[in-house]
């Protein structure tokens, strides 16, 4: 049987249409993952190079506050809470590439200067939420501790169950970065990070680190819980 | 023979199609994670299916953190694309047969009642007709909102002034959303006419290759109508 040059080419795009389709699960081509950890570290040359500390965030003035609806979750089995039985009073630790490591009871954190900051919450699924943070910035956290000058990132992490998130420096700088110890005028409570957490609207939420127990500065970036299951490791806003 | 198209002009038109189907594919999966307009603790006037997924077979991505990536690697495609695109039918004239002028629409309304039975015979028209060179025109232009709607939901901190000239967050995703809805439109309605009207299009904007003779006009086409040449003594 001859085959003419158009049965041919229709064989052969029948041929070329089953092989990418064979290759491609929902999760699209896998030859493509190369590309795309290309363009995820291209993106976010740009985000660092966008980024600006006078870039800030406000809620809309309109905006309600989210209160009860303010959505958490935690990774633990059961809310993390800090048994004080078992492991001594909570403290935060500002430790790394710093001159002088700090060890802050809640009380000392508290006695900090302070900022208040009606902000949005940016989670990655694409939903925003309001709420009046309280607690003290990270850079003057990084002031009070002497960063040295190899510090480029900072792992915050928490006591559930290994949940933590690295960043870039710049961000962990941003004014509006903080340790938060209060939400809408009160004391954190336990769904939402207590006794202190990392808040910022510069960040999408996975990056805001609940349950802090440790501000560390380092020479180079650590992963963090989202990050290293696939999602962006910047996820800035 | 001269091509119907430039080479520009067909290369771009199908990575545009590669490049806007994946991104209109992750940015339902992505909408799917939070399938709904709504600040937290309020609703949303203007979206009447809050809370119901966009079905799965329609979205591209697998997950919300791989449609992510998708979206955001293949949206420098899609502008780059349409940068050549526009850079190259400024500089080579092609424009001309897409800029409004006045008349188009009183021709659109001729093409229309032309496809309704209420007119006998295809309007007179240039490379494209009234309601063709209306919709080529709005694509651009409605691609350029996509991007600055994009933008304004990727870095509503960093480029808080355009998040604030769409009216915030909740609203610049809102808007992104039916940009996409408008341009699913455009191309639902394009693909549709071309397989119903112009079939020849296809090899017109493949290899370029067209014969005037089989035109909608020479044709006397309407949807699903003379979709074969006319035959010399008429029907």
């Amino acid at each position: 049987m001859a085959i003419d040059r158009r049965d041919f080419l229709r064989s052969g795009s029948f041929a070329l249409a089953a092989a990418v389709l064979e290759a491609c699960d929902s999760r699209g081509p896998r030859s493509a993952r190369k590309a795309l950890a290309f363009a995820e570290g291209s993106n976010e040359s740009v985000e660092r190079s966008i980024f600006r500390h006078r870039a800030m965030d406000f809620a809309p003035e309109g905006a309600r506050t989210a209160g009860m609806a303010f959505p958490s979750y935690f990774i633990s089995a059961r809310m993390p809470m800090w048994d004080e039985r078992m492991r001594g009073p909570w403290a935060l630790e500002v430790t790394g590439a710093v001159k002088r490591p700090l060890r802050l009871s809640l009380a000392e954190l508290a006695k900090l200067p302070s900022v208040s900051q009606r902000v949005n919450h940016y989670c990655v699924e694409g939903w925003t939420a309001v709420a009046e943070w309280q607690g003290v910035r990270v850079s003057d956290l990084a002031r009070l501790a002497g960063v040295g000058a190899d510090a480029g990132y900072v792992d915050f992490e928490s006591f559930d169950d290994g949940y933590h998130e690295s960043w870039d420096l710049a961000s962990a700088m941003h004014p509006q970065t903080l340790v938060a110890y209060a939400m809408d005028g009160h004391w954190l409570g336990g769904a939402h990070g207590a006794p202190a957490r990392v808040h910022s609207p510069v960040k999408l939420g996975y990056k805001n680190t609940k349950y802090l127990t440790r501000v560390v500065f380092l020479p180079e970036r650590t992963g963090g819980y989202w990050s290293d299951q696939g999602y962006e490791w910047f996820g800035g806003v | 023979m001269r091509a119907r198209h430039h080479w520009v002009v067909r290369v771009t038109h199908w990575v545009n199609v590669v490049a806007f189907t994946v991104m209109v594919g992750s940015g339902l999966r992505i909408f799917n994670a939070y399938p709904a307009f709504a600040r937290r603790g309020e609703t949303f006037c203007c979206y009447p299916f809050e809370h119901q997924p966009i079905p799965a077979n329609l979205t591209f991505g697998g997950w919300l953190g791989g449609a992510r990536h998708w979206h955001f690697a293949m949206m420098w495609v899609l502008v780059l694309n349409g940068l050549v695109y526009l850079a190259f039918i400024y500089l080579h004239g092609e424009w001309r047969d897409l800029v409004p002028r006045r008349g188009d629409v009183r021709d659109s309304w001729e093409m229309a009642k032309f496809y309704l039975f209420r007119r006998k015979d295809h309007p007179r028209q240039g490379k494209h007709n009234a309601l063709q060179k209306g919709a080529y025109f709005a694509l651009p232009m409605l691609a350029s909102l996509a991007v600055l709607t994009g933008l304004a939901i990727w870095k509503p901190v960093q480029l808080a002034p355009l998040t604030d000239l769409m009216g915030g967050y909740v609203w610049a995703r809102y808007w992104h959303f039916l940009v996409m809805v408008a341009l699913v439109a455009l191309a639902v309605g394009h693909v549709f006419m071309v397989f119903a009207v112009d079939p020849y299009a296809l090899r017109a904007m493949t290899t370029g290759g067209y014969d005037e003779r089989l035109s909608p006009e020479a044709r006397n086409a309407r949807p699903f109508y003379h979709l074969l040449p006319r035959r010399p003594h008429g029907d």
